[in-house]
């Protein structure tokens, strides 16, 4: 008997036998990611369903030396799906079973929810209760993970875009197998009134170490949520020329750093916007400005389409920002003006509307099929909110694509000060010289934005150890540090975000 | 997927076009969450993305396909809200249908299970042997527990009954006319509940349109098709086609109305099923849910019951159709509050014959999404298609009925029986139309 099979005899005799799964259905679809490097099948798929389940099967792993990779619902698609970062692990799904929103406070705006509730779980649940909050969601698969998400520092584009800043305290099954509540959760034996109410309590805050690391299973958190306002109404503007990303941003900037704009801002390019309503018409060949040409003018749309919200108390009580709105696009006069209504029929800016409003949507997961073969990763890079830096990043970028005979797809996420540019790289997974140049692509991207002393923000599990690999050396060892201390034995995820 | 048929396969049509579609499908495993099987079972092989693979084995093995692969693909729902979800638009409904066929032609089911098909396939297409069977089975219901279990839920479920089968005629349009339609008037929804056309004929006759009964049409085709029995239902259509072009071509139609939204689905897919028929492309292109087309030419209400209600989508109406706003903004401009249902993505159980061939998974979802439904705060349920109302009804706490009904009461039609003394909601003003509550949030 291997220590594999030890593990999970001792697994399937504390847990139930339902609890874990080596079917050779489920390893393969385990092991299966969208990104260049290839699939990674797992060992064996855990359903826990309790803190206390995940804690047995932390401490009988460190009993027998067993990798776990813990995932929520598995939707990390482009950054590796709920592939583990090695084949081999054994992987950890918390969203089959501990999928329970605990709590929702409609006075304090919070929800308390376990690893596998969704956008879309929290979104009905807070509309059966009439609709008085809402959660911030991405704009990619409804059934992401909430907590997961969060933990990967994603984001969306409501005032609560920071899904992990929205977070508000947390427990976690430490790689020792003890359980620490993390901020007012803190006071031991105690209900903790504030646990998900203050996030600044007695002593360092240890939540951030649970964001793109490897040190803990987090199996609670609690979510700030914000109250639905009655009225929200779009605006868009789109500008006809590449180069005109600068202007953009210089003109999101001064919304952003005095909240006047309360969403963040989509600057979507033509291929990003346009690529989730149709297919590559020039694939197997990278597609052409003339193409892309003809692709915007049957879109209506151009090369880059900026998009923001208002939130009031009636559609007529926000027209007056509106309008302050197209003004301020209008300046140069190169922008055109998309209202609302016309926005709503534009499944491109559909998407946009139902992020800024809360709504989970499917629309922008058309994206992945720009070519076929499913293969698409992220490069997730971003700038300071300037313009001649947001064009620079662009022409790089752009350069690299074009190089690689990749497709240049880019939404830029612009807040007051940083932008986070969602750069797809989409690419036929069947075909090994695809998967070869959008490795090489991203790689180069990634060196290159470095020597403009641009990092990531996340990044897909294959370039994990590239990326610490361009950390400083005391970054890299404080991260192992911590590592040693909260799981010595290394049996959380190791090799995670380049933690080993 | 790479798939592995031989030449000699893909010269079948059927195979080639599974070929494609199963290529087409990569993998990304949206489609699992959103699989009420999947999400009941954890099991890949309920899921789409693990149907299709089994999909794949057995069509490139051919041949008799095994018992594990039939039980797995016949638990799939054809709810069809893995194309939802579907980032690169897998064709799942023709490869499932492709699938049944081949199950039906190349699988030796046990007996009872072929009776109970070869019944349900003989029956419910026919309204009036349908009601005959009914009627039959209301008189032994209380000796349902002596019947083999494979036929009990047929008992269980047996809604009360208001059969009205309409004979071919025309209902023609009050005050100035506006056009001309026909009415699907359906199978087994006649047998089960007339009241639902008649309010749909009425809505239509009260917006200016003649609506007519063709002569020959009858059922859609969808219950055989979803059973795999691809040639009877190609006969249906075909009968339909037939006798709604004899109209097209005669007094003239602007739409072909169907109110039970399986059927629409399946209407709007005759070019598919009828490849080779100009005619049937024609029809399939005239096709439309009622509510899409009352939101198309404009509700005139003349009443505003002001009822909370609780809209269930159908997915033959969300993912098949993809109509999921007409219903509810003529609920609204009727004057009702329409709430949704939570998880309104998922399956109730009925879909189709689901629930008589499938009864346990079907009874989960049931009560799953009468959970939802009776957590919401609304006083009726309001849904496109028979079968959630027979389903939903069996579980839900509140009156379920059909969204025509409630639009022909608003605009002048009787009030359905089955709301009759439930009081309207308090009213509502501008203040608590725009402004939640004050504790929430200030706007």
């Amino acid at each position: 008997m291997t220590q594999t099979d030890a593990f999970l005899a001792e697994i399937a005799d504390a847990l139930g036998a339902d609890a874990v799964n080596r079917s050779d259905e489920t390893i393969a679809r385990y092991g299966e990611n969208t990104m260049p490097g290839g699939d990674r099948p797992p060992a064996a798929v855990l359903y826990p369903g309790s803190a206390a389940e995940v804690q047995a099967i932390v401490r009988a792993a460190n009993r027998h030396r067993i990798a776990l990779y813990p995932i929520g619902t598995g939707n990390n698609i482009g950054l590796g799906s709920r592939s583990a970062n090695l084949a081999g692990f054994v992987v950890v799904d918390l969203g089959r079973r501990m999928n329970r929103i605990l709590d929702i406070d409609d006075r304090l705006g919070f929800a308390v929810v376990e690893p596998g509730v969704s956008y879309q779980m929290l979104h009905d649940e807070l509309a059966r209760r009439g609709d008085r909050l809402m959660v911030d969601v991405t704009s990619g698969p409804p059934q992401g993970g909430i907590i997961g998400n969060a933990l990967d520092k994603g984001a969306g584009y409501t005032p609560y875009f920071d899904h992990f800043g929205s977070t508000c305290g947390m427990e976690v099954v430490l790689g020792t197998g003890e359980v620490l509540r993390t901020g007012d959760g803190a006071l031991d034996g105690q209900d903790a009134a504030n646990w998900h109410v203050s996030k600044y309590s007695f002593g360092p805050i240890l939540d951030g170490l649970f964001a793109q690391s490897n040190y803990g299973i987090v199996t609670r958190v609690g979510i700030w949520l914000m109250p639905r306002p009655p009225a929200i109404r779009s605006f868009h503007f789109t500008y006809p020329d590449d180069a005109d990303l600068g202007e953009i941003v210089e003109l999101c900037r001064p919304l952003k750093l005095s909240n006047y704009v309360p969403t963040l801002f989509r600057v979507g390019n033509d291929v990003y916007l346009c690529g989730s309503e149709s297919v590559s018409p020039t694939y197997p060949h990278a597609f052409t400005d003339d193409a892309r040409r003809a692709m915007r003018d049957r879109h209506g749309l151009g090369s880059w389409t900026v998009s923001g919200a208002f939130y009031g108390a009636s559609d007529a009580a926000l027209e007056p920002q509106i309008e302050r709105m197209r003004v301020h696009f209008g300046r140069s006069g190169k922008a055109r003006y998309i209202p609302h209504d016309e926005a709503a029929a534009i499944p491109a800016l559909e998407v946009a509307i139902n992020a800024f409003s809360g709504h989970p949507s499917v629309g922008e997961l058309g994206l992945l099929k720009w070519r076929p073969g499913g293969g698409n990763t992220w490069f997730l890079p971003g700038t300071p909110m300037d313009g001649r830096i947001a064009n620079e990043v662009q022409d790089v970028c752009r350069q690299i694509y074009v190089q690689h005979g990749i497709d240049y797809m880019v939404m830029n996420v612009c807040g007051a000060r940083f932008a986070r540019g969602l750069h797809v790289l989409a690419f036929n997974r069947d075909d090994p010289d695809e998967r070869r140049r959008a490795d090489a692509c991203y790689r180069q991207m990634a060196e290159a934005v470095a020597r403009l002393g641009i990092f990531v923000g996340r990044a897909p599990l294959d370039y994990h150890d590239l990326h610490m690999g361009q950390a400083m050396p005391a970054f890299a060892q404080a991260c192992g540090a911590i590592k040693q201390a909260l799981d010595p034995n290394g049996v959380i995820a190791p090799g995670r975000y380049g933690i080993a | 997927m790479r798939t592995n048929f031989t030449s000699a396969q893909l010269a079948d049509p059927a195979i080639a076009e599974a070929n494609d579609i199963l290529q087409s499908c990569v993998h990304y495993g949206f489609c699992t969450n959103t699989c009420p099987t999947y999400v009941l079972t954890r099991d890949e092989n309920d899921s789409p993305r693990g149907r299709i693979d089994l999909i794949r084995g057995m069509l490139e093995r051919g041949g008799s396909p095994d018992a594990r692969e039939v039980h797995h693909l016949d638990r799939c729902l054809s709810c069809l809200s893995c194309m939802t979800t579907c980032a690169v638009k897998v064709d799942y409904v023709h490869l499932i249908d492709l699938a049944r066929s081949h199950i039906e032609t190349a699988y030796r089911r046990p007996w009872a299970d072929r009776m109970m098909r070869a019944m349900l396939a003989a029956v419910l297409p026919r309204p009036r042997l349908f009601l005959a069977a009914l009627h039959l089975a209301a008189l032994v219901r209380g000796l349902s527990g002596l019947l083999p279990a494979r036929l009990r839920p047929l008992f269980a479920m047996m809604p009360d009954l208001h059969p009205d089968i309409l004979v071919p005629q025309l209902f023609r349009a009050e005050g100035a006319r506006r056009g001309r339609v026909a009415l699907l008037a359906g199978c087994a929804q006649q047998a089960l509940d007339g009241r639902i056309n008649a309010a749909t004929i009425r809505v239509l006759q009260r917006h200016g349109y003649d609506v007519v009964v063709a002569d020959g049409a009858g059922c859609c085709g969808s219950l055989t098709l979803h059973m795999g029995r691809q040639a009877a239902a190609a006969a249906a259509a075909r009968r339909n086609v037939g006798a709604w072009m004899r109209e097209v071509r005669g007094a003239g139609l602007d739409a072909v109305i169907v109110n039970a939204s399986g059927c629409g689905t399946t209407v709007k897919d005759y070019g598919h099923l009828l490849a080779d028929d100009d005619d049937a492309r024609t029809i399939a292109a005239l096709a439309r849910d009622v509510t899409e087309f009352l939101a198309g030419i404009g509700l005139r209400p003349a009443a505003a019951p002001a009822l909370t209600v609780a809209y269930h989508d159908p997915c033959s109406m969300q993912h098949g159709q993809r109509v999921t706003r007409p219903p509810r903004d003529l609920l609204r401009s009727a004057g009702f509050k329409v709430v949704d249902v939570p998880e309104k993505h998922f399956c109730c159980g009925s879909a189709g014959t689901y629930n008589l061939l499938q009864p346990a998974m079907a009874e989960a979802l049931g009560r799953r999404k009468a959970a939802h439904i009776d957590s919401t705060a609304a006083q009726v349920i309001a849904t496109g298609n028979i079968g959630c109302m027979v389903q939903i009804g069996r579980y839900a706490g509140r009156p379920v009925v059909h969204t025509a009904e409630l639009l022909d009461w608003a605009t002048g039609g009787p009030c359905p029986a089955a709301l009759v003394g439930i009081e309207p909601a308090p009213a509502r003003t501008d203040a608590t139309l725009h402004v939640p509550d004050a504790d929430t949030g200030i706007w």
